[in-house]
């Protein structure tokens, strides 16, 4: 008797370890998405290269902008060009105009997604206005560059290699954390800017 | 002394156990029959609610414009509560709790589950679960989320006010009743079988009830993760599933899906259980297959976790996945399936149950015309999905008029063999022919059908020996 009293004791015992491991699986879920999804271009993640790997090819791509604006954020958004015509490998330069309508400063964070998603892990953003947030000033203009290329590797992938437009496309959010939009306020100058990176 | 001369007599006493009796019998039971049959009571009770909030549904898309439903969010109310409750608080309470806790004890041959009192708090939590869904439905504007809870839609913006907080509350205490009781049978399984009942010698029931409890195991703490990420999402500042903070919507799907597609098999594994017992009750004969069929419902348990993408085709190249197609694929896996099961279960196990027969003929009609209704009205669905109706809107145009009339008109049917039901259940329960211990005859060789019908409040105190019987 003692010993079935064990026998439940240790079952419910790993039961219990169980739950506790899913439970802390879900608990580091978050995490682990946003490295799954940056890794493997998942579901529409651009991947991030430090430069182009300088080998280019003869297929050509056409590489479209889209922009959004989600709601509650007073800001027009635009792609300077709706598209380009881009040669696979090559660096590409594109820019982005925002402009902040409202009589307040904002702070608007973009995320990003590549269309068709088979696309998305070869296209490689080396740098974007999307990493950091964007203070933009009561009718602030700010022009936003975006460098980036289309892998070689893509011809070679029998899934996306029928791919001929790749679209980009951003959506600017209202940040949950306006403490920037305060300081911005307090050292207002009222020219437009334009980065310089 | 009279408690101790009972045990001392465990094998004749019957019903005339000391236990307590009026409502304390039923709110501090720690017996597993009595906890099935609060169980079975619930999903009996919450069924007319979820069946009702359908025929609501129904009769609303029975012709084109608005007729009953004026407002499209109370629709979505409906269509959300009608999911929750079926899923949650009628297809698992009976098939799990009901008829789980039920038999699983009589058929291993153990006279109760490991942790009675945790049986009990399991019943009771589930009961707290169905009233905050039920009052989530009637705050503010309700829940018109849909069981898929997803953000954004579920979110603060779009479903401000309390009613999606008091749903996600249902969930995590439906969800940890279910995570307890899921405990309770594996260790009642893993530890109290009868002397000779091997594990290849379990009632494939049981081994459908074990396989069910580890999906439950495995499944639910994962629901009730991304249930509390929403939680604090809407209320606390946090941005999980908000892409103003950095979060991604569609995580929400992989967590929800992580759950959501084992617990389709949560719901349907019960219910192969159920028919294998059937089956092979009155064919008279062994299952053919018994062991590969218990290890197929295990393979199905595992190969359940890792299919869950096949739900989110809406992320990126199917659009049919909004379609009403949807909505009659997953009815005849749920409302056909899993609910005939549950028919099933309660005409084979009723005469232990209750200690009454059915009528038979009564029974005949109810099967025939809740199968000819259910088929009227989820078939046409197909076409309705196909065609490219969109499922979650209360008004269509009138190319599909047609069939979702046919739809609408399988739902009466369907309505007219729910109600059958009832009037049997009142008849079996008022008038039922006394029952035998084994009123199946020789086909019926599990370990419930040697205890007397209905089955004594105590059962198995001696405990069964089926060492002398062959293994399958």
């Amino acid at each position: 008797m003692t010993n079935r009293a064990r026998n439940i004791r240790i079952t419910a015992a790993a039961s219990v370890a169980v739950v506790v491991g899913m439970t802390g699986l879900v608990a580091v879920s978050e995490p682990l998405y946003r490295l799954f999804c940056k890794v493997t271009g998942y579901g529409g993640t651009p991947r991030m290269a430090e430069k182009a790997s300088g080998a280019t090819g003869e297929a050509m791509f056409t590489v479209r902008f889209d922009a959004n604006v989600a709601r509650g954020l007073s800001w027009g958004f635009r792609a300077a060009e709706p598209q380009m015509s881009v040669r696979v490998g090559e660096e590409t330069l594109a820019y982005y105009e925002a402009k902040n309508t409202s009589d307040l400063p904002l702070v608007g964070t973009a995320t990003f997604n590549v269309q068709p998603d088979r696309a998305a892990p070869y296209f490689n953003k080396i740098q974007c206005f999307c990493f950091t947030e964007q203070v933009l000033a009561p009718g602030e203009t700010v022009r936003m560059p975006v460098t980036f290329f289309v892998d070689p590797e893509i011809t070679k992938d029998v899934h996306a290699r029928d791919i001929g437009t790749i679209t980009l496309s951003y959506t600017f959010f209202k940040s949950d954390d306006q403490s920037k939009a305060r300081v911005a306020q307090s050292e207002f100058k009222p020219e437009s800017k334009t980065y310089s990176n | 002394m009279a408690e101790a001369h009972a045990h001392a007599h465990g094998h004749d006493h019957g019903a005339h156990a000391h236990h307590p009796t009026g409502w304390r019998r039923w709110a501090y039971s720690t017996n597993h029959k009595d906890i099935g049959t609060m169980y079975i009571v619930l999903a009996f009770v919450a069924s007319l609610v979820g069946v009702a909030f359908s025929m609501m549904l129904r009769a609303e898309l029975a012709y084109p414009g608005m007729q009953l439903i004026h407002d499209q969010q109370f629709y979505n109310v409906l269509v959300t509560a009608h999911g929750l409750i079926m899923v949650f608080f009628v297809v698992m309470p009976s098939l799990i709790g009901g008829f789980g806790n039920w038999f699983v004890p009589l058929m291993i041959g153990t006279p109760d589950m490991a942790f009675p009192r945790m049986n009990n708090i399991s019943f009771w939590l589930t009961l707290v679960g169905l009233c905050l869904v039920a009052t989530s439905t009637l705050v503010g504007t309700g829940a018109g989320t849909g069981w898929t809870v997803y953000p954004p839609l579920s979110n603060a913006v779009f479903h401000p006010g309390m009613a999606v907080d008091f749903a996600i509350l249902s969930l995590h205490v439906a969800g940890a009743a279910s995570i307890l009781g899921a405990i309770n049978f594996i260790t009642t399984i893993f530890n109290m079988r009868a002397p000779g009942m091997t594990f290849h010698r379990m009632p494939l029931f049981v081994w459908a009830i074990l396989v069910t409890a580890f999906l439950l195991l495995l499944a639910l703490p994962v629901l009730a993760g991304a249930l509390t990420m929403l939680l604090t999402d809407r209320n606390f500042g946090t941005s999980f599933f908000a892409p103003q903070g950095g979060g991604d919507p569609i995580f929400w799907q992989h967590l929800f899906w992580f759950f959501g597609h084992p617990e389709v098999y949560i719901m349907i594994i019960p219910a192969f259980g159920i028919i294998s017992q059937v089956v092979s009750t009155f064919s008279k004969k062994p299952v053919f297959g018994y062991l590969g069929m218990a290890y197929a419902m295990v393979a199905i348990g595992f190969i359940g976790f890792v299919v869950w993408a096949h739900h989110m085709f809406t992320v990126g190249f199917n659009v049919e996945t909004r379609a009403y197609f949807v909505i009659a694929h997953f009815h005849y896996v749920l409302s056909v399936a899993a609910v005939f099961a549950i028919f099933t279960g309660m005409y084979y196990w009723l005469p232990k149950m209750c200690g009454r027969m059915y009528d038979e003929r009564l029974g005949q009609w109810q099967f025939w015309i809740t199968f000819v209704g259910v088929n009227v009205l989820f078939f046409p669905q197909h076409f309705l999905g196909l065609a490219g109706m969109p499922r979650r809107i209360a008004d269509y145009p009138d190319a599909y008029a047609g069939w979702n009339l046919v739809s609408s008109v399988g739902a009466a049917i369907t309505l007219v063999g729910t109600l059958l039901f009832i009037y049997l259940l009142y008849r079996t329960l008022t008038a039922g022919e006394r029952a035998p211990a084994n009123p199946w005859g020789e086909g019926a060789t599990t370990l419930e059908w040697t205890v007397e019908s209905p089955a004594p409040f105590h059962t198995h105190e001696i405990l069964p020996n089926i060492t002398t019987q062959p293994a399958e």
